[in-house]
């Protein structure tokens, strides 16, 4: 112990004996972060690959917060000790740094490059005190929320409730934040996870990562013919004749189907909401011994009769219970698959159906797509984001005999994917109408690693349930509960979390890694809590709304430095709407939808198809905003004249307004429209302005002049145009002899085209 | 302090946090060029296309003796293999003239994902950057409503403009007339003047915004925003260039939709995309139907590109994430192959040339830089920092603060020296 620490502690003092603040500075600013961080730390650390080397590195941010500064000076000292080594009278740091002395990291610093220039100066000062470069970077960062506002708790309970729950907050929610502050906040939130609109947008956002609505076939072909051929199109023997008309059967023959593909699509979540709503440990995503069916994806799988009286409605298509498969038999009846326990060997989501034709598999693909897939779900990790270049790819594919097992620029990948692609090995039917359960005859392929996972060996006696073996290895996976995390985190902000930012020529670099620091510390922070409490989903949701990242607002102070505007870049939720949000939300505040949303239209305002486009748009086209012109004229003229229609006190948007009111008739009127004003901003656009204030000025003003020009004109029309008329179809233009409506109308249109209503 | 921040971000790279969209409207359509990147989406097989091999078995349609010549090309004989499209006969024919064509391309992996982005942006290791649509649109025309189109394929914009996704040819008649009941110009919401105080009244709220501290996310979102609607009404200008017929092929949709904004001069750039080249099952099979669609799509977008007048001032790129093993699978597919080829022709593109070469196991053989010839000794791997670096100049705006902010690098002396020209 003591030897450990004057190890440690030598060169330290020895570095303060030269300079020793000049080079803990460089080292904290330039070498660690560019260099050590980047380069040096995946390996040298006491659990990497490099394990058994002398140079162990520390990541502060894995350290309790009162450790970090002793791991930073483990890390300093560390690389001290190493650079002042000599081997062939060069540093020993530089050498292995640049592939030399056999370093089994190859090269991990270019020579020439910035962080080789960067290295080469930090070991010059700490070997000879050779003058450091003047630190690109001398910004002193402040904490890294000084200077933000957050929304109040109201705002905060308005986004999450319209947000998670599609609804405005209710009068005794708004009452209870108001006496309790952000416990109030919690306990709404508490009251609307227990609501089925929370369980849509859980499905809907995750239905965004895992796309398996985005299948190649039709619904009922998931089930694949080799197992459920004699039972999935079920609904080809429903006798309709009793109907009389023809048309009128037909669509009844329409409906059915079209309600057993609904249901079929709806199972996975099924599942996750089955998960969440009964506060089970979220880690059954992918261990779950268990599926869940409706009456119709049941008949489809030929489980309804052994089933049918857990359900309270065998006609409700949408109606899921839980359910296990027994192992699966041929067409014929004789066994396709045979377990110890008579049942199929469910694992949650990595043995849906739907999960494995989303992502098939072919002779040569071998599953690992599916790995690929894997992994991004749920260890958060893209296998595919930065892949290795290889000097000559294709001549290492015609040097070796097997690259995957041989080539080193393959092996580095093809050791850690292929043999979590052997353990999917059962459902290797390459025909998705046919599978996708179909093991090889000949069995798995030899000339791949053999079936595992991250190191350790599937044993023989686990191969009949080998993604349940995985499965829970996956939960014990530290980075299964970051991976939840991440995705409750792209459900509230509609973005992922930052990663590491890579280009350390980027002047702002330190700031954003700053930024990454600050988010990923939240994260698994988050994600510990999310672990404490077995790993019950709401707590993720729970505690992300509660953290500043969720709740910045605004600065308070100007802070232009570059260096700080690149810190707080990605701060603050500031998300375009979904289409599908966005029509939630007028719903929500109008009380019927807008309508216009088609599959087409989403498309058009950034939507997905869970197929060939399966990333939201984040920014607005002029496509965009071009609909977000209609929808603010459409919306605007089918409610301004239906409120105004509406007795006064069961008005959502003009309570305290009437069209008869024009300013400067006197003062209490101009008071009541500006009051007016202050309300629509309230209601619409969730800001707590009051009747002077500027924005409400600006709108007021809106209106004052539309009617001030209307006015001066000679004539106009005393009634509004037709397809804005207050009633039905049937019945009179609404009358509008002062112009008031259309300009309220305007006024809305207005509001309507801002950011605090498109955006959340 | 606005102008202090101002010069601040420019120093830091910032830039970008600004307004991207200033409120160009009618006033200034965009006039060219115009830039178009076809992508054949999966991994084509260049062996039945631009890179004939009849030795070694690569392939199992034709042999060495059945490779046809056009001008300097060599080309895989396609005629009557297939039902639907244009056979390479046909296209090189037709093309001759036009036609840059860069065999021994390396994409340096063989994974779709990471190729894809690489081929897109000329950047294997970064997430961050643009494609190059992306970014010759930033920096020709971000004012444009829909600056940036696109069909499919990798389209990182870099945050330095909006991507448009516009799939359904109708549903430009309906976005042309936003403040039309139901897109109809002649029956509209509003009085004229009202729209034009709506328009004010948002431009003056958006100066107010502005002058507030507002985080840097809720800045740009208001700048987007701001720029988006107001924008959105050039697009009225696209209405009289929209077909009444839609036609069938799916390169061709997408074609007419670029044509229609770009001869309103409302888009600058458009990737144009079509999948399922991935043969690992039955590649000539699968090739021999999507080669000929492919073609048969860029035919027709040049066709219609003359008949809007606007031919001479398109470039188009043609490409593809991978070519396809030289060898079969069992399931008589090819896999990744990470050596493939580039088609180029159009404005200030010099055509009838055929440059690089892969040798009779596919492989790549090194180009000399300076003479754009083969050259085992002195060449170099063309990848594909070497062909967005040429586009960057060709375009025009590698000096642009765009392209500064996510640069190009290659070794020094490797940079293809009139590629295009």
């Amino acid at each position: 112990m003591r030897l450990t620490l004057l190890a440690i502690l030598l060169p330290v003092f020895h570095a303060a004996y030269i300079s020793a603040r000049e080079a803990s500075d460089y080292f904290t600013h330039e070498v660690w972060p560019k260099v050590g961080e980047r380069s040096c730390l995946k390996c040298h650390n006491a659990t990497g690959e490099a394990e058994d080397s002398r140079f162990i590195l520390v990541d502060p941010y894995r350290q309790p917060p009162d450790m970090r500064a002793r791991a930073e000076s483990k890390n300093l000292a560390a690389f001290i000790r190493f650079a002042r080594m000599q081997k062939k009278d060069a540093s020993l740091l530089l050498q292995k740094a640049t592939g030399g002395l056999d370093h089994e990291g190859k090269t991990v610093v270019k020579p020439e490059s910035i962080d080789h220039e960067i290295l080469v100066a930090w070991a010059a000062h700490v070997t000879d005190n050779t003058p450091l470069p003047k630190r690109t970077d001398t910004y002193e960062p402040p904490s890294f929320f000084q200077n933000v506002d957050m929304l109040s708790d109201q705002r905060l309970l308005r986004r999450i409730t319209l947000s998670l729950g599609a609804r405005l907050p209710t009068p005794a929610e708004t009452k209870r934040v108001d006496k309790n502050g952000l416990g109030g906040v919690m306990t709404a939130l508490d009251h609307l996870m227990e609501e089925d609109s929370f369980y849509a947008r859980l499905s809907e956002g995750f239905q965004d990562i895992l796309l398996t609505d985005g299948q190649d076939q039709v619904p009922e072909r998931i089930f694949g013919y080799r197992n459920f051929g004699n039972t999935r199109m079920w609904h080809q023997g429903v006798d309709f004749e009793h109907i009389e008309d023809s048309s009128t059967r037909q669509k009844a023959k329409y409906k059915l189907i079209d309600d057993y593909r609904e249901s079929i699509l709806r199972e996975p979540y099924e599942l996750i909401e089955y998960i969440v709503r009964n506060n089970r440990p979220f880690t059954e995503i992918v261990t779950a011994d268990y599926l869940l069916v409706s009456p119709y994806t049941a008949k489809g799988y030929g489980l309804f009769d052994d089933i049918k009286d857990q359900f309270k409605n065998p006609e409700d298509h949408l109606e899921f219970v839980v359910a296990k498969l027994p192992q699966l038999n041929k067409r014929d009846g004789k066994p396709d698959q045979v377990t110890p326990t008579g049942l199929f060997p469910h694992a949650g989501m990595l043995t849906t159906f739907h999960y494995l034709d989303r992502y098939p598999t072919t002779d040569t693909n071998r599953n690992r797509l599916r790995v690929r897939k894997f992994y991004e779900h749920f260890l958060g990790v893209d296998i595919l984001a930065l892949a290795p270049r290889v000097t000559d790819a294709a001549a290492t594919d015609t040097a070796y005999d097997n690259p995957v097992m041989q080539a080193p620029d393959c092996v580095v990948c093809h050791r850690l994917v292929d043999p979590v692609a052997g353990l999917f090995q059962d459902y290797q039917e390459t025909n998705s109408d046919f599978g996708p359960y179909g093991p090889l005859k000949e069995g798995w392929f030899k000339d791949v690693f053999p079936p595992g996972f991250e190191g350790q060996t599937l044993p023989e006696e686990e191969r009949w349930r080998a993604l349940q073996w995985l499965g829970e290895r996956t939960v014990e996976d530290p980075r299964f509960a970051i991976a939840m995390v991440e995705h409750v985190y792209y459900f509230l902000t509609g973005r992922r979390p930052l990663v590491a930012p890579e280009d350390i020529n980027d002047p702002t670099f330190n700031a954003r890694r700053r930024a990454f620091r600050a988010q990923r510390q939240v994260i698994e922070q988050v994600a510990q809590s999310f672990r404490d409490s077995d790993h019950n989903l709401k707590i993720v949701f729970k505690e992300l709304v509660r953290t500043p990242f969720y709740r910045a607002d605004a600065l308070t102070t100007a802070k232009y430095h570059p260096q700080r505007i690149a810190e707080l870049d990605d701060v603050g939720v500031v998300h375009l709407l979904t289409p599908e949000q966005l029509e939630r939300k007028i719903t929500a505040l109008f009380e019927r939808p807008w309508t216009r949303f088609s599959k087409q239209m989403k498309m058009l305002y950034g939507g997905i198809d869970y197929k060939e486009v399966t990333e939201r748009l984040a920014d607005p086209s002029g496509a965009m905003g071009a609909i977000q012109r209609i929808m603010a004229n459409e919306v605007a003229c089918k409610n301004v004249p239906y409120d105004f229609a509406r007795p006064p006190d069961e008005r959502r948007l003009f309570p305290g307004v009437e069209p008869g009111m024009i300013p400067g008739e006197s003062e209490e009127t101009d008071l009541a429209l500006r009051q007016g004003v202050a309300h629509l901003h309230r209601y619409l656009l969730g800001r707590e302005d009051g009747p002077h204030d500027a924005e409400v000025e600006q709108t007021y003003q809106l209106f004052c002049d539309i009617l001030h020009e209307a006015h001066t004109q000679k004539t106009y029309p005393k009634v509004d145009i037709y397809f804005c008329k207050a009633g039905e179809q049937e019945g009179p233009r609404t009358e509008d002899p002062l112009y008031t409506v259309r300009a309220w109308r305007a006024v809305l249109t207005y509001l309507l085209r801002q950011r605090e209503f498109l955006y959340e | 302090m606005r102008r202090d921040f101002l010069k601040l971000c420019s120093l830091a790279g910032l830039g970008f946090s600004l307004p991207v969209q200033s409120a160009r409207t009618s006033a200034e359509p965009y006039a060219g060029p115009f830039y178009v990147v076809f992508n054949a989406s999966g991994g084509w097989d260049t062996t039945y296309l631009m890179d004939p091999k009849g030795v070694n078995g690569i392939n199992r349609l034709y042999q060495e003796d059945a490779i046809l010549e056009h001008g300097p090309f060599k080309v895989a004989p396609t005629e009557g293999r297939f039902e639907q499209g244009m056979s390479n006969e046909n296209f090189f024919k037709r093309y001759e003239k036009e036609l840059l064509v860069l065999n021994g391309l390396d994409y340096s992996i063989n994974n779709h994902t990471p190729c894809m982005r690489y081929m897109a942006t000329g950047k294997l290791d970064s997430l961050v950057y643009p494609t190059f649509a992306a970014l010759v649109a930033s920096c020709k025309g971000s004012d444009c409503p829909l600056a940036f189109l696109t069909f499919g394929n990798y389209s990182n914009s870099g945050n330095l403009v909006p991507m448009s996704r516009v799939p359904y040819l109708p549903s430009l008649k309906l976005l042309a007339n936003a403040d039309g009941v139901h897109g109809n110009p002649k029956a509209p919401y509003n009085d004229a003047f009202v729209n034009d105080r709506i328009d004010q009244a948002l431009r003056e709220q958006l100066d107010l915004r502005l002058s507030a501290d507002l985080l840097p996310r809720t800045e740009r979102a208001q700048n987007m925003l701001f720029g988006a609607q107001i924008s959105s009404k050039a697009l009225k200008r696209v209405a009289p260039f929209i077909p009444d017929r839609v036609p069938k092929g799916r390169l061709e949709q997408q074609a007419e939709i670029a044509l229609a904004a770009f001869r309103a001069g409302v888009a600058v750039s458009a990737n144009l995309n079509i999948g399922q080249f991935d043969s690992h099952a039955n590649n000539d099979r699968d090739q021999m139907k999507l080669i000929p669609e492919f073609l048969g799509g860029i035919d027709y977008f040049m066709r219609r590109a003359e008949e809007h007048g606007i031919r001479d001032k398109v470039v188009v790129v043609i490409q593809s994430e991978m070519g396809r093993t030289p060898h079969y699978n069992q399931g008589e597919g090819k896999d990744h192959w990470s050596i493939g080829s580039i088609m180029f022709m159009g404005q200030g593109i010099r055509g009838r040339r055929m440059l690089g070469a892969t040798g009779t196991k596919q492989e790549l053989i090194p180009l000399n830089p300076k003479t754009l010839a083969v050259d085992i000794e002195k060449g170099i791997r063309v990848r594909p920092e070497h062909i967005h670096r040429a586009l960057r100049e060709h375009a025009g705006i590698q000096e642009h603060a765009a392209s500064k902010r996510f640069p190009i690098t290659v070794d020094a002396g490797s940079e293809l020296s009139g590629l295009f020209a």
